[in-house]
C-alpha cells in the first residue's frame, strides 16, 4: 500500500514539476518578482497594487499620461486586469489626440491596451463609471482608437480641429 | 515495507525523477551579465537528436535496460512511473547538452559536431554501465570547461590573462563569426550545479528497476544471513534439492525451454563460498 502511495505521489509530483517547467520556458520570467507573480496569476490569486493604481489615476487626472502608465504597468505588471488596461489604453487615447491630426504610434499602443482589456473582461462586462471620462466602456475607447486611426476624407475637412477630447 | 525498501522507492519514484526535471528546469537558465536577469534558453533542435542518441548509448551500454523499465507485465502506475522517469531522463540530457553549448556562432556548431562525433562512435563501442557513466562524466566535464571557463574567460569584458594571450598569439588572424557571448558568472555556477545533479541521477538510475520479487529474495537473504552456518548449509541444500526437482519437472514436459535457466540459479546459489 505504502508503495503504491509512494508510487502515486512521484507521479503527480513529476507532471507537477514538468508542467512548471513547461510554464517557465514558456512564460521566460526575468526575476524570481515575475516568477512570483506568475504563479499567482496561475493560482487565480493575482492582484493589481492598489496603491500604484490610484497614484496612477492621480497623474492620469493631472494629465501626465506617461507616468501615469508607468505607475500602472507596475500596478498591474502581467497586464491582467481589464481595469487597469481600460485606462491605459485611455491614456495613450489622450496623450495621442490630436486637433489637426493623431498620433498613430500612441493610438496603436493603446489600441492594444484597449484588446487586452476586452479580452479581459470577456466573462463579466467592463463598465467603468468614472465621471472624468466620456468613455465608459473598452469597446467604446476601442472604436474611438481605430476611427482615430482610419484614413478617411473628413481628415481634410477644417472643421475638425474643433471637435473635443473625449 | 521496510525502511530499505522505502527509501528505495523513494529514490526512484520520487528523488530520481525531481533531479532530472531540475536538470531540465537549470539547463537553460543563464544570467544576463548587464542586469543580472534569468534568460531561459529553450534546448535547440540539435541537443534533441543529442539525447535520442544518448538514450540508445544507455541501452547499449546496459545503463537502462528497456524491458525492464516498461512492459506488459507491470501494473499500469509502475509502467507510468518508469515512462515518465525516462521522459525525464531524455529532457535532462537534452538540456545538459543545452548547458555545456554555446548559445550561437561557429561555436554552437563546432561544439553540436564533437558531440555527434563522440556519441555517434560511441555507439558502436562496447560500453557497460560504469564504463557509460565515466565517459559521459568527461564529456560534459571538458564541454563545460571550455564554455564556462576557456570562453567564458575569452569573452570576459574586463579582459583576462587568456584573452590577453590569446590576442597575442591569434594576432591578425579573424575570428570570423565566432560571436562572442556574455553572461554573469552565476551561469557557470548553474550550469556546474545543473551537470552535478544530472550525473547524480545517472549514478541513480539502476538499470533494472527492483520489481516486487526483488524484494521478498531480499528479505530471504537477509534472514538467511542470520542464520548459523550449519543452518545455512541446510537451507542451501534444500534450495539446490528444490532446483533439482524443478528442472526435472522441466526436463519431463516435451519442449521444455528452462533447463538452462534453471541451471544457472543452481550455479549461482552452489557457487557462493562456504562461511
Amino acid at each position: 500500500m505504502q508503495h503504491k502511495l509512494i508510487q502515486s505521489v512521484g507521479v503527480a509530483w513529476t507532471v507537477l514539476y514538468a508542467f512548471f517547467v513547461i510554464w517557465i520556458y514558456a512564460t521566460e520570467p526575468r526575476t524570481f518578482k515575475e516568477v512570483a507573480t506568475g504563479a499567482q496569476v496561475v493560482a487565480g490569486t493575482y492582484e493589481v497594487d492598489r496603491e500604484k493604481f490610484e497614484e496612477g489615476l492621480r497623474l492620469f487626472r493631472a494629465e501626465q499620461f506617461r507616468a501615469a502608465r508607468d505607475e500602472w504597468a507596475r500596478a498591474d505588471p502581467e497586464r491582467r486586469d481589464a481595469r487597469t488596461q481600460f485606462y491605459m489604453a485611455y491614456a495613450f487615447y489622450r496623450e495621442g489626440w490630436g486637433r489637426v491630426y493623431n498620433d498613430d504610434a500612441l493610438f496603436k499602443q493603446g489600441l492594444e491596451a484597449a484588446n487586452r482589456a476586452i479580452s479581459l473582461s470577456e466573462q463579466e462586462r467592463l463598465r467603468v463609471d468614472d465621471p472624468d471620462l466620456q468613455i465608459h466602456t473598452p469597446a467604446e475607447l476601442k472604436a474611438e482608437l481605430e476611427q482615430g486611426l482610419e484614413r478617411t476624407v473628413d481628415d481634410l475637412n477644417p472643421l475638425k480641429v474643433f471637435r473635443q477630447r473625449k | 515495507m521496510n525502511n530499505a525498501s522505502r527509501n528505495r522507492a523513494l529514490v526512484r519514484f520520487v528523488l530520481l525523477p525531481l533531479l532530472l526535471m531540475t536538470v531540465a528546469l537549470l539547463g537553460g537558465l543563464r544570467v544576463s551579465s548587464d542586469d543580472h536577469a534569468f534568460i531561459f534558453i529553450a534546448p535547440p533542435l540539435i541537443t534533441l537528436i543529442l539525447s535520442v542518441l544518448l538514450m540508445l548509448l544507455f541501452v547499449r551500454g546496459h545503463m537502462v535496460e528497456l524491458r525492464a523499465w516498461v512492459g506488459s507485465d507491470y501494473p499500469l502506475l509502475v509502467n507510468v512511473s518508469h515512462t515518465l522517469t525516462l521522459l525525464s531522463l531524455f529532457f535532462a540530457s537534452a538540456q545538459a547538452f543545452n548547458s555545456v553549448l554555446p548559445e550561437t556562432g561557429l561555436l554552437f556548431w563546432l561544439f553540436s559536431l564533437f558531440f555527434l562525433w563522440t556519441l555517434w562512435n560511441n555507439q558502436f563501442s562496447n560500453f557497460d554501465a560504469r564504463h557509460t557513466l565515466r565517459s559521459l562524466t568527461v564529456l560534459f566535464g571538458t564541454a563545460f570547461a571550455l564554455k564556462h571557463m576557456l570562453l567564458a574567460s575569452l569573452n570576459a569584458p574586463e579582459g583576462s590573462w587568456l584573452r590577453r594571450l590569446t590576442g597575442v598569439v591569434v594576432e591578425g588572424v579573424s575570428l570570423g563569426t565566432i560571436a562572442p557571448q556574455r553572461f554573469a558568472p552565476a551561469t557557470g555556477y548553474i550550469s556546474f550545479f545543473t551537470l552535478a545533479l544530472y550525473v547524480t541521477g545517472l549514478m541513480l538510475l539502476s538499470p533494472q528497476p527492483e520489481s516486487p520479487a526483488d524484494e521478498e529474495a531480499r528479505q530471504v537473504l537477509r534472514v538467511y544471513r542470520k542464520l548459523a552456518p550449519g543452518e545455512q548449509r541446510l537451507v542451501r541444500a534444500a534450495i539446490v534439492a528444490e532446483s533439482d526437482e524443478d528442472s526435472d519437472v522441466r526436463r519431463a514436459l516435451p519442449g521444455g525451454t528452462g533447463v538452462d535457466d534453471s541451471g544457472e540459479e543452481e550455479t549461482i546459489v552452489a557457487g557462493k563460498p562456504e562461511r
